[in-house]
């Protein structure tokens, strides 16, 4: 098959990184961790992961923001993205809300399942492609 | 005639005086003319009523003509030999208007001619003013008049009286003037007839136009010199207006009887001499004082704040104390809220004082729950941003779980270690989320001191001032008109401006538009102190508005989350004061924090 996919994890917990990360590998997957929303914008355009989990609440600069860089970049547009956030519904209407923001591609909410976390990335990386 | 000297002297005494003494003293006044109207003859009281008369025609001297009357009874008495009388109208000798009855009478000579006229006059002057003056008075005076005979006919009715109903002559009372086919019941002109005395009654009359009138009349016997009578004087005085004035004065009265008993307010009031004359009782509630127990001056003085009675007597006429202690009889104080009015005649002398007073013990007790209500409420949303914390701590806890289960089924030592520490580490962070929540709920107590509040909006503007300008975002600061010195927790305060400050940079970050702003501004308006802080950033809808600034929006990581405008939200309540907020998706927000002077905080006195 393809090379390794290439995951970017943006989150300002060390612990959910590393959570995430060993969930990820575990998985045969690559990964990249960003603690904030400039690393994970430049690694972003460094790296060119194939898809991207963001955390929207963080210090120096929110999930948001970075979310609206990915889709404002021309070559990180294309990127999947994966909102996981400990906020709930209400926060996907208000991104809906704001112009220029398309819904993100899944929105999943903290405390997150394993099994489902997985299961959403394969769907997009695998399934959705063809 | 010598024979009879004795008699006949006395005889002819008596002649003479008829003839001479008599004619001049008979309080008549005589004169006789002749055919052409000359005055030949006229005695002492003609000359002391008309003045000099010889060598003058009677017009003249009557009437002050210079031709004849156009009536003239003397030319019809020469002409017929009759005799005439006559009321008549002239000149007295001093040109003054009289009134005279005049006799005219003619004088036969032998053969049967009248050669001379005479006139006898009665001067009634006085008599006829007193007659007019009566008949002025029977019409004019404001009151009805009529006279009534014992057929209850209506003799005579003054003018006041048949300008309102017409003529009235020989009409029956009661139908007339009440409309009935029969006699009244009670008739107070029947009472007269039977008695001979005055009478007096109420009586109601209806007009042809039927509007009604209440009456106070009085009949009077009009008695002969001999003590019969044939005719009742009725007099009816109007007294509807009287009647409608009492009818009003007694809604009135009974209106503010019924408003001051069942008032809700304390109402009171005491007399020019300063006793309390009114207690209603609601006041006696509030003051703990029974029903019929009197409450003296001193009483009064005791229960009002101190010199709060002076104060009123003394100054313009109305003191109000939107905020004082009373206290009860038994010396207990409470809250009310206080009004004193002079009462002033017309004169401005003092007539009394009257007090309401507002119990404010449920108001202040009911602004005590709501703040409390308040209180809870924001520990609710707390409660909300809290699980947001707790969210991330059980990925983090779970995220421990994996790597220790994980490592263990792989036997990976490393991995079981790392799972480890995240366990710990996030369990000794719990304990410490705990803590802040705890010290939230809590509180601080807000140390409120003198400041300037344009101060602190200046302070947090510079602040910001470096991180919005490399934001590309205009940051202004304005204070408006004067805003004095005021009792705040400049920290507190310093902290709520930073928290709005800081969401609208936010708020301008994510916007869309291209230019953004924020702009502090600071002002105060009728006794109200405001921040504002407006932004043309992202805005919110409604259900943001609620959720957004108080659960997401946070960048100081887990120990503040969602907490920055819960606790501005606190500060400003603590603060007596509200938080307002204007926002529209895509157009920008305001916030604005008030403060009414009246409700800031006491300032705590500083520390030695």
């Amino acid at each position: 098959m393809n090379a390794k996919k290439k995951i970017l994890i943006v989150d300002d917990e060390q612990d959910v990184l590393a959570y995430f990360a060993a969930v990820f590998q575990d998985s045969g997957y690559d990964t990249i961790l960003a603690g904030d929303g400039f690393e994970g914008y430049e690694l972003a355009k460094s790296e060119k992961p194939d898809l991207i989990t963001l955390d929207i609440t963080m210090p120096e600069q929110s999930g948001l923001k970075t979310y609206y860089q990915f889709k404002k970049h021309p070559a990180l547009k294309k990127i999947p993205v994966i909102i996981i956030t400990a906020t709930d519904e209400s926060y996907k209407n208000f991104l809906n809300e704001l112009n220029g923001f398309s819904t993100p591609e899944v929105f999943l909410s903290k405390p997150i399942d394993p099994e489902e976390l997985l299961k959403v990335v394969a769907d997009i990386l695998f399934d959705n492609n063809i | 005639m010598a024979k009879k000297t004795n008699k006949a002297s006395s005889k002819s005494d008596l002649e003479k005086y008829i003839n001479k003494r008599l004619f001049d003293t008979i309080p008549l006044g005589i004169a006789v003319i002749d055919p052409d109207y000359n005055l030949v003859y006229a005695n002492e009281t003609f000359e002391q009523l008309f003045g000099s008369w010889g060598n003058r025609k009677c017009y003249h001297v009557y009437k002050n003509r210079e031709g004849m009357c156009s009536y003239c009874e003397s030319a019809m008495t020469l002409k017929d030999g009759l005799p005439r009388a006559n009321e008549e109208a002239g000149y007295d000798k001093n040109g003054l208007h009289i009134h005279y009855l005049q006799h005219t009478a003619p004088i036969v000579d032998d053969d049967g001619n009248f050669p001379y006229v005479i006139h006898i006059f009665t001067n009634i002057t006085e008599a006829t003013q007193i007659r007019d003056e009566h008949e002025v008075l029977f019409d004019q005076v404001p009151c009805n008049i009529l006279l009534i005979d014992r057929n209850f006919r209506i003799v005579k009715a003054n003018k006041r009286l048949t300008d309102w109903l017409g003529d009235l002559e020989g009409a029956y009372c009661f139908e007339s003037l009440k409309g009935l086919k029969h006699k009244c019941t009670e008739c107070t002109a029947r009472q007269t007839f039977a008695d001979g005395r005055i009478h007096t009654g109420y009586h109601v009359w209806k007009s042809p136009a039927g509007k009604t009138l209440h009456l106070h009349v009085i009949t009077i016997p009009l008695k002969r010199a001999d003590g019969s009578f044939d005719l009742v004087m009725e007099m009816a005085v109007d007294v509807t207006q009287t009647l409608n004035l009492q009818d009003g004065l007694k809604f009135a009265h009974s209106f503010l009887e019924t408003v001051i008993s069942t008032s809700m307010d304390g109402i009171f009031a005491v007399n020019e001499k300063g006793k309390v004359t009114i207690f209603n009782p609601a006041a006696r509630k509030f003051f703990n004082i029974k029903d019929n127990q009197v409450i003296s001056r001193e009483e009064l003085a005791g229960i009002l704040p101190q010199g709060f009675l002076t104060q009123v007597s003394g100054g313009p006429g109305h003191v109000y104390l939107p905020e004082t202690e009373v206290k009860t009889i038994d010396g207990e104080t409470f809250p009310v809220r206080l009004v004193g009015n002079k009462l002033k005649r017309s004169d401005d002398s003092l007539l009394g004082m009257a007090f309401s007073v507002q119990d404010l013990r449920e108001i202040k007790q009911l602004e005590k729950e709501k703040l409390e209500a308040e209180r809870l409420a924001a520990v609710g949303h707390t409660v909300a941003g809290l699980s947001h914390g707790v969210k991330n701590l059980i990925t983090a806890l779970e995220g421990g779980m994996y790597m220790l289960n994980s490592g263990l089924s792989k036997g990976n030592i490393e991995r079981i270690q790392k799972g480890l520490e995240m366990l710990m580490r996030n369990i000794e962070r719990i304990s410490l989320f705990v803590k802040t929540f705890l010290s939230f709920s809590k509180g601080r107590e807000i140390r409120a001191k003198i400041c300037d509040p344009a101060a602190i909006a200046k302070e947090v503007v510079e602040l910001y001032e470096v991180k919005a300008d490399e934001l590309g975002i205009v940051l202004t600061n304005e204070k408006i008109g004067d805003v004095p010195p005021a009792p705040i927790d400049y920290e507190s305060m310093h902290e709520c401006l930073t928290n709005l400050v800081g969401n609208a940079i936010d708020a301008c970050q994510v916007s869309n538009g291209g230019s953004c702003y924020v702009a502090v501004r600071t002002f105060e308006k009728n006794g109200i102190i405001t921040y504002e802080v407006s932004d043309n950033g992202c805005g919110m809808d409604y259900e943001v508005k609620k959720k957004v600034f108080t659960t997401f929006f946070t960048t100081k990581g887990l120990g503040g989350s969602g907490l920055g405008l819960l606790m501005t939200k606190k500060i400003v309540q603590e603060h007596g004061g509200k938080i307002e907020l204007e926002s529209k998706p895509g157009q920008g927000t305001t916030f604005r924090i008030k403060f009414p002077r009246s409700r800031l905080p006491k300032v705590i006195e500083k520390e030695a």
